[in-house]
């Protein structure tokens, strides 16, 4: 008997295009390694503390594919603490904290952060330091005998951040 | 005198200028020449802008490197974020799919990361290149009776793999480090806990760190000692805030590892910042020499 998809509706269908995506990450695919044992959980602070937090179902959803769920404007991602304990246990190499850095680059590329994290992110971009130069600062250093915060060559800073892919894979550019 | 490259990131010059003093203060005498890099930026941060593009984190990261490897020296950071930054680059860019990716980039400004100037974090160069006797003979006022709860941090040991630093399991460089002052170590049960910076959602760390500041009370530790400047500023102003929010009396304060150290190798208790401190180590007052010059030599 011939069958269409709506006799399944219960089918678990996996979203290949969303793993793929995530897969062009640095190292965005190691997901796809995970046997879902759970080492990962058991020594995550943040999923001791937080009733939502998981990283082994994390990594089950981006095996599924499910990006909807995970990257919205208030995404569970933003709990992690970055501790990399999931990234010392994990016995497959997954890297669990890595891959959760991947989506949020994918956040990132849709323009959506935590007002805290995009204000950091632009104090760099605009400064080349996550804490600005200040004349109080050079104040305070020359408390301790230590010269003014030393220039950071901006200009270059943004012109490798800000380099389009084409500008990037220009084998010709000097 | 081992020379060494210094990356002392942006935390530390610009809002911990105390530690910075007393790092360049006391490496000198223990044979380290500390080598400044011209142009440096922000490592940069492993949590903020490595979430925005993985690919442009490495690349500046990159760049900072071959400021170095321009020197044809090894680099040593002063805090646990840079030091997983420029680390976890040195990693990466083994892979050469990866690196040439990145010098594409690196060639617009002229540059090409090679892979020459291996990482270190300053407390690797404490034990391996100083060693913990050399330490020892250093101090001029041993800080006997005075204990220390130790936070070893998170990226100070994790990806061990990568970080190279100490077992992540069962560290000890940092128990090491506190002897070596005259000072007695104190492992409180929560020691492995993160210090919770990095989490944007306010409970989760409000929570652990409550748990991890009542464990360090219970110790009734002098000092807190730790060698990463973003869980210092957990410590002190994140205790006081903790404090308040659970209505508790913790007070352990913290300080970072080489102002302990140049306040035992004989710089004086106000001459290291600590009046900036919400929690202050009065505790060392009882070491202060009465005559300052037997305390410069």
């Amino acid at each position: 008997m011939a069958s269409t998809p709506s006799d399944h509706d219960d089918l678990v269908r996996v979203d290949f295009r969303f793993r793929r995506e995530l897969a062009e990450k640095v190292e965005g695919n190691l997901a796809s390694f995970c046997y879902q044992c759970g080492a990962c959980v058991g020594d995550c602070p943040a999923a001791t503390y937080s009733e939502a937090f998981n990283p082994r179902e994390i990594m089950l959803k981006v095996l599924y594919g499910l990006g909807e769920e995970i990257l919205t404007d208030d995404s569970i991602l933003w709990e992690c603490t970055n501790c990399y304990n999931c990234h010392e246990r994990c016995p497959q190499e997954v890297k669990p904290v890595e891959v959760i850095i991947s989506l949020k680059n994918m956040l990132a590329d849709a323009g959506i952060y935590p007002s805290p994290v995009r204000k950091v992110i632009e104090t760099f971009e605009r400064t080349g330091r996550t804490v600005p130069h200040n004349p109080a600062i050079d104040k305070q250093r020359a408390k301790f005998g230590l010269p003014p915060l030393p220039p950071v060559p901006v200009d270059e800073i943004r012109k490798l951040i800000e380099l389009s892919p084409e500008e990037e894979n220009g084998e010709d550019e000097t | 005198m081992k020379r060494f490259a210094f990356f002392p990131g942006c935390l530390i010059p610009a809002r911990h200028p105390a530690m910075e003093f007393a790092i360049r203060h006391t490496l000198p005498k223990l044979g380290i020449e500390a080598v400044d890099l011209e142009g440096a930026s922000c490592c940069p941060d492993p949590i903020y802008f490595k979430s925005e593009d993985k690919v442009a984190w490495l690349t500046v990261a990159a760049r900072n490197l071959t400021l170095a490897e321009d020197l044809d020296l090894d680099i040593f950071t002063n805090c646990s974020g840079c030091t997983a930054t420029l680390s976890e680059t040195y990693h990466l860019l083994e892979d050469e799919a990866l690196r040439t990716k990145v010098n594409r980039r690196l060639r617009h400004i002229g540059r090409e990361y090679k892979g020459t100037s291996k990482v270190r974090h300053i407390v690797t160069l404490l034990r391996d290149e100083v060693g913990f006797e050399k330490i020892r003979e250093s101090v001029v006022r041993p800080l006997e009776d005075v204990t220390m709860a130790i936070h070893y941090g998170c990226h100070l040991l994790k990806p061990s793999k990568i970080m190279k630093v100490d077992d992540p399991n069962d560290p000890s460089v940092m128990e090491h480090l506190v002897e070596a002052l005259g000072a007695k170590p104190v492992r409180h049960r929560n020691w492995y806990l993160c210090c919770g910076k990095a989490c944007q959602k306010a409970d989760v760390p409000a929570n652990m760190m409550h748990d991890l500041l009542g464990t360090v009370n219970e110790e009734h530790a002098d000092i807190l000692c730790m060698i990463c400047p973003t869980c210092f500023g957990q410590f002190d102003h994140g205790q006081m805030k903790i404090s308040k929010q659970f209505g508790e009396d913790f007070h352990t304060p913290p300080v970072y590892y080489f102002q302990l150290l140049a306040f035992a190798q004989g710089v004086p208790y106000d001459k290291l910042g600590f009046e900036r401190q919400r929690f202050k180590p009065e505790v060392l007052k009882r070491f202060e020499t009465p005559d300052p010059v037997a305390a410069s030599s």
